[in-house]
């Protein structure tokens, strides 16, 4: 029973990130600051860092699944979001042995990921020519304010999720 | 051993990106049915999720709304006034416009349209991407290609279809593949005609591209609609104001700065327009 939760958080927040800019006030999303939500991929992390084991590989096939699916839902451009997720959350994996899985390290790597996240989806688009972008606006007007915004929707998950996590993970085992 | 294996799966990784980005940007005209299920499933979601959150966006809204209230109030009241003499005018030329289309026996024009209610469930998390989703898809009747209003004026069209949803290419959204045809209304028959080339980031404005032989001295604050004449979107579907007018790189047209009627940024309800008139496009196909 407790594998399905996963992909069923997952799925509601790949949907909560459409309502999310709804959720902000409109002259904040109006002017030049453009602050992506990066939900699923800050569970994603959570994912890597307390419910994989060495030898699992739970995370990144997760990170396949829903970054497809965000492709699909929201921006028709396929495999974007899925070659992102999966190659941000493999390094997220590759890296967790580092540091100890505490709150501090979960939320530099939270940041990491974001950093990672944002370059590649944004090169991409650069070279496929979806965008063309000055890289220093790029820098304050949407990277500073996207890590700001999912850095703390991570403060809020880390309570509720880090230790369930865990858990289930042990449960797992038996 | 492991080093070859993890650079396979690299590469491996990079063509499967290749061969899906170089698939979805092709010239495709119809969603899969692996995408039309996914967007489904996901547009359900949203249809449950976005109700309670836009009842409470909108109490904060309404709040927002209220201050300013008693001096629009004033200006609504002063333009009524104005309106009242428009209204019977308005009145008086449809009466005789359908007279004059029943004498000529020609019922239907480029003008009419079915409108199909939706509600906007979603909006594209990622930035770039300016496009939103409706909860309408091709069970009620939406096409690709169908222009999408709201109340104020000309918002986007519809870019992809599923059965139960669909998702809109906002005007801000749009790049030198989306033109439409529009026209600044004359008297006389000194109307300009051009075509909304694209949108422009900088300036936050459409590009109305003027072609020559029209009259060419724009004011600021005329309203741009669109003429139908693309054989897609109805006439007459207000797009938005002149901003500013600037002279191309020839010297030869003129490109006016068209700010956009409608807000980008806060929609919640539209219409999508089923024109009656189809186009020749279409039945080209």
């Amino acid at each position: 029973m407790r594998h399905i939760f996963l992909p069923l958080i997952l799925l509601l927040l790949v949907a909560l990130e459409g309502v999310a800019l709804d959720i902000l006030p409109s002259s904040l999303i109006d002017g030049d600051m453009m602050i992506t939500p990066h939900w699923v991929l800050m569970f994603l992390v959570l994912i890597a860092i307390f419910y994989d084991r060495n030898n699992s590989y739970h995370s990144i096939i997760y990170a396949a699944i829903f970054g497809l699916l965000i492709d699909i839902s929201y921006t028709g451009i396929l495999g974007v979001y899925m070659f992102t997720y999966t190659v941000v959350i493999y390094i997220i994996r590759e890296l967790r042995n580092i540091l100890h899985s505490n709150i501090y390290s979960t939320l530099l790597f939270g940041i990491i990921s974001i950093m990672i996240a944002e370059l590649i989806i944004n090169l991409i688009y650069y070279v496929v020519g979806i965008i063309d972008l000055i890289w220093m606006d790029y820098l304050m007007e949407r990277l500073l304010p996207s890590i700001l915004a999912n850095f703390i929707f991570l403060l809020i998950l880390y309570p509720l999720f880090a230790k369930r996590l865990e858990k289930w993970k042990n449960s797992k085992a038996k | 051993m492991l080093r070859k294996k993890r650079l396979f799966t690299i590469l491996i990784g990079i063509i499967i990106l290749v061969v899906f980005i170089g698939y979805s940007l092709g010239n495709r005209s119809n969603l899969t049915t692996g995408e039309q299920f996914v967007s489904d499933i996901i547009g359900m979601v949203q249809n449950v999720i976005s109700t309670p959150v836009k009842y409470v966006t909108n109490i904060f809204d309404n709040i927002d709304d209220i201050r300013n209230t008693y001096d629009e109030n004033q200006l609504l009241r002063e333009k009524l006034a104005q309106y009242k003499g428009l209204i019977y005018e308005v009145q008086e030329i449809k009466e005789e416009n359908t007279e004059l289309r029943e004498i000529i026996d020609k019922a239907d024009s480029i003008r009419s349209y079915n409108p199909i209610h939706a509600t906007v469930t979603a909006r594209s998390p990622e930035r770039w991407i300016e496009q939103v989703t409706i909860n309408k898809g091709s069970i009620a009747g939406v096409k690709e290609n169908m222009a999408v209003i709201t109340a104020a004026g000309m918002v986007g069209k519809i870019q992809s279809v599923s059965q139960l949803t669909s998702t809109v290419q906002l005007l801000s959204g749009f790049d030198e593949f989306n033109r439409i045809s529009a026209t600044i209304s004359r008297k006389e028959g000194n109307d300009i005609f051009g075509l909304i080339e694209e949108y422009d980031k900088k300036t936050n404005s459409l590009l109305f591209k003027i072609i020559e032989e029209s009259d060419k001295d724009l004011e600021e604050g005329e309203l741009v609609v669109s003429s139908g004449m693309g054989g897609v979107f109805p006439a007459g579907l207000p797009i938005g104001t002149v901003k500013e007018v600037i002279p191309d790189d020839y010297g030869l047209t003129k490109t006016a700065l068209v700010e956009p009627a409608a807000n980008m940024y806060e929609i919640n309800n539209v219409i999508v327009v089923d024109r009656v008139l189809t186009g020749e496009e279409e039945e080209e196909e």
